[in-house]
């Protein structure tokens, strides 16, 4: 995930560095000019300032709102990073965004947080413009990619047992697959689990969801095709209570977000069930779309933490940044294969890290 | 479904440039850039967004508007051809034996609609069967197994084998006699190596006539990866576009267009197997052109459906909803259409009768629709009880009394026939759909744009 991105990221850095060692050039040389002329002098920091600000006014007179600043600035031996030095990098960075599928709301506010970290930061002819350009950079992406982490581990190990976990989403993003892959995940933690097959719709779901239990040795309660969803996930819990099983995995049918009808019943599985945590599941080759089913289905049923799969079919990943962001519920798993070991715990941090590392 | 926002957005910016005769600069970026949101939020892929709205540019700034033509028409002309060049026609796809193989990412709904498209050739007159080689997700055996029992179709699998390539090979020849076969294969993404060999063996022992890259509609920019290895593996011919029914605009299936230089084969809109079409570059060019602004027009069918019913109590537009759609509703439906007001103001407004469109009629189309329609109200009258209430048992004998008895030409008596058959089908799509008001159905109207749209069916178009 996110390879094209951490190129572009790489790039912007670079783009803003420049344009800024330009400026500084240019500044030192004005300096050293107006040095000579005035022949320096601690007094003069008032006067000085004005006379090259005026000689700047000329190359550069669309920088009026910054002016006092500026100058400020430049009798500190600083510059100043100034709205029109970044508008080539923040386009190409929104552009980057996008292509990493980033939603597009999303992105308009990243840059946004980068354009007011960065416009008038100061920094002295010997600091590295890098420097305070990852900074915001670093910023701004953690403030919306980490929201609200918490220590899955953890909070499923203090609970009062059974722990009852529901999977929504869209079709065909994986809730059955992360629901075995999580089963052995948390047999790996010393953990018991019992299977829900809540999707009593879709054909082969029963099969599907079987095959996995019997592959994990896990018990698996369904109904019959067409049954209640509540019903059976219900009824998992009260077997788990019973068998003093610690969590129980319950699915749910995959359901377009626009089907009203199936949205109610996800509340309704919400009210009876009334589960300890309910995990949103999209896909990680999801575009824009992401943010309206991540939203809705936040709304149907509170999601308390989201897992994105097919994390491995994709080098972008901005679903993950959108879906973290819209609902302000974090990213906590990632689905990298078609194994029952490929789960990983998502850490922001070192994706942040990771994207701003340098490697190029 | 795609660019759904596209035409009230550009005909925002295209709007204030009535009155100009030439565009400025500045107008272009405006319009380009309007164009470049729509697009990335569509998931169109950010290269393609750039090439096509670098030409749109181009082409807006550097060619003249024809003589008579207003600057407005003359961009939303070019707009519309660049748009109209990077859709493409809908994937040919002839009524004969043929194998086609369904590949695509996991979960994208390769098995429902392998189903699915069984279910349509089936309709169409042949025999297809469906080949599940799906071993590897637990449940693709049963899940094809019931999809294709529920569409009625021949199904082979083979759930204790292990080679889908064996399978591939074993079901063409148990499936021998049928027309069409359609293979299912395992979901896989560009990166799994062995996966892609694997599908790249099932494209030599099948021989596909087509091959097909099935898409959820969300996809995002991986679109072009994916489309760009499985048209390098096993060459793609067309794409499905699935799950539309969302709120995803498919965008990501354009770029997969473009990638393979193939074009758009079905649409996928539900969860049954009936819930499938052929993609109609029409009903999508037309939302793109017509911009019809729904909004109003919905309030206006509204309030003459009011006003129609005020006239004739006992009939509720709701009707039209369930039961039969008789000549008696449609002449009602007539009715209503007057009561909104002058025909071309109307027609300005429904999606693919506005815009550009409009302008290339000649003058007297309008006057040429009214005078249809009262024609068509004059052989109405001429028509039995019986006939009004079933006009599919119309034979060529009353079509020539009716046309005796109502002074017109037995063609126009055709002609109204096949307007009622053409409209009648576009509310059947329409029915069911729960609250069956007036805007869902406009709503489904632009999304679907097939059949000629309920109301743009009145036209001669």
């Amino acid at each position: 995930m996110f390879d094209s991105l951490k190129d572009k990221l790489g790039s912007f850095r670079s783009d803003v560095e420049e344009t800024t060692e330009e400026k500084a050039e240019e500044a030192e040389a004005d300096a050293e000019a107006e040095a000579d002329a005035e022949g320096g002098g601690a007094e003069s920091a008032d006067a000085e300032p004005e006379a090259s600000a005026e000689s700047e006014t000329s190359e550069d007179d669309s920088s009026s709102g910054g002016f006092a600043q500026k100058a400020k600035s430049f009798a500190k031996g600083e510059i100043v990073i100034e709205e029109q030095d970044l508008e080539d990098p923040l386009w190409e960075l929104e552009m980057a965004l996008l292509e990493s599928d980033v939603e597009v709301s999303v992105a308009d506010e990243i840059l946004e947080n980068i354009r007011k970290d960065l416009v008038g930061a100061t920094r002295s002819f010997s600091d590295e413009t890098a420097d305070v350009v990852e900074q915001a950079l670093h910023d701004s992406l953690l403030k919306v990619i980490s929201v609200g982490q918490f220590d899955f581990d953890q909070r499923i190990a203090e609970a009062d047992k059974p722990v009852t976990i529901i999977f929504t989403g869209v079709n065909g993003v994986g809730k059955t697959t992360t629901i075995a892959k999580l089963a052995k995940y948390l047999e790996d933690r010393g953990l018991s689990t019992v299977l829900a097959n809540g999707d009593t719709y879709r054909a082969g779901a029963n099969e599907q969801i079987q095959e996995h239990a019997e592959n994990l040795d896990k018990r698996v309660i369904t109904h019959e095709q067409g049954g209640d969803p509540a019903a059976v996930i219900y009824d998992a819990v009260e077997y788990a209570d019973s068998n003093d099983i610690d969590v129980v995995l319950g699915d749910t049918a995959g359901r377009l977000h626009t089907d009203e009808g199936l949205m109610d019943q996800l509340e309704k599985i919400g009210r009876v069930v009334g589960p300890d945590m309910t995990l949103f599941v999209d896909e990680a080759v999801a575009g824009q779309d992401a943010v309206q089913r991540a939203k809705q289905f936040n709304d149907a049923a509170e999601i308390d933490g989201a897992v994105l799969t097919k994390a491995d079919a994709d080098s972008q990943g901005g679903a993950a940044i959108s879906i973290a962001h819209v609902t302000g519920k974090p990213i906590l798993f990632l689905g990298v294969g078609q194994g029952y070991d490929d789960l990983e715990q998502f850490d922001p941090e070192e994706l942040v890290g990771r994207l701003l590392g340098d490697e190029s | 479904m795609v660019l759904d926002d596209l035409g009230t957005s550009l005909r925002d910016s295209l709007g204030k440039l009535s009155g100009q005769s030439r565009v400025t600069e500045e107008d272009v970026e405006e319009i380009v850039k309007e164009i470049q949101r729509s697009l990335l939020q569509a998931d169109v892929e950010v290269g393609l967004v750039m090439e096509l709205s670098d030409s749109i540019k181009e082409r807006a700034l550097e060619e003249d508007a024809p003589g008579g033509t207003s600057a407005r028409d003359h961009v939303l002309s070019i707009v519309y051809e660049e748009m109209v060049a990077l859709v493409g026609e809908s994937m040919e796809l002839p009524l004969e034996e043929q194998t086609i193989l369904l590949a695509g990412l996991q979960g994208s709904g390769k098995t429902t609609t392998s189903a699915k498209m069984a279910w349509w050739f089936a309709k169409k007159g042949l025999r297809p069967a469906v080949i599940q080689t799906d071993t590897f997700r637990p449940g693709a055996y049963e899940q094809a197994e019931e999809m294709t029992a529920r569409a009625e179709v021949d199904f082979y699998g083979d759930p204790d084998a292990e080679d889908p390539v064996e399978i591939a090979r074993e079901g063409l020849e148990a499936t021998s006699d049928a027309d069409v076969h359609i293979v299912d294969t395992a979901g896989r993404h560009a990166l799994e190596d062995d996966l892609i060999d694997e599908i790249e063996q099932i494209e030599g022992v099948v021989e596909p006539d087509r091959s097909l890259l099935v898409l959820d509609a969300a996809i995002g920019q991986g679109a072009k990866d994916q489309a760009s290895q499985f048209e390098e593996s096993i060459g793609i011919d067309g794409v499905v576009i699935t799950k539309l029914d969302g709120t995803a605009k498919g965008g990501g299936a354009l770029t997969a267009v473009d990638e393979t230089g193939s074009a758009i084969a079905f649409l996928g809109t539900g969860e049954e197997v009936r819930d499938i079409e052929r993609f109609e570059p029409s009903g999508f060019i037309s939302r793109l052109l017509g911009m019809g602004d729904l909004k109003q027009l919905t309030e206006r069918v509204e309030r003459a459906m009011e006003e129609t019913q005020e006239e004739d109590e006992d009939w509720d537009p709701e009707d039209m909803m369930k039961g039969e759609f008789t000549l008696k509703d449609m002449r009602r439906q007539m009715q209503a259409m007057n009561n909104m007001g002058p025909l071309d103001q109307v027609m300005d407004m429904i999606p693919g009768m506005g815009g550009g469109l409009m302008d290339e009629l000649p003058d007297d189309a309008m006057d040429v629709t009214q005078d249809r329609m009262r024609s068509f109200e004059v052989i109405m009258d001429s028509m039995t009880e019986n006939e009004l209430e079933n006009p599919r048992s119309i034979g060529a004998s009353q079509v020539e009394r009716i046309a005796r008895g109502s002074g017109k030409d037995e063609e126009t008596v055709r002609e109204l026939l096949e307007q009622h058959k053409m409209m009648s089908q576009t509310l059947k799509q329409f029915q069911g759909m729960g609250q069956g008001n007036m805007e869902r159905m406009m709503k489904k109207m632009q999304e679907g744009g097939g059949g000629g749209g309920g109301m743009g069916g009145m036209g001669p178009f």
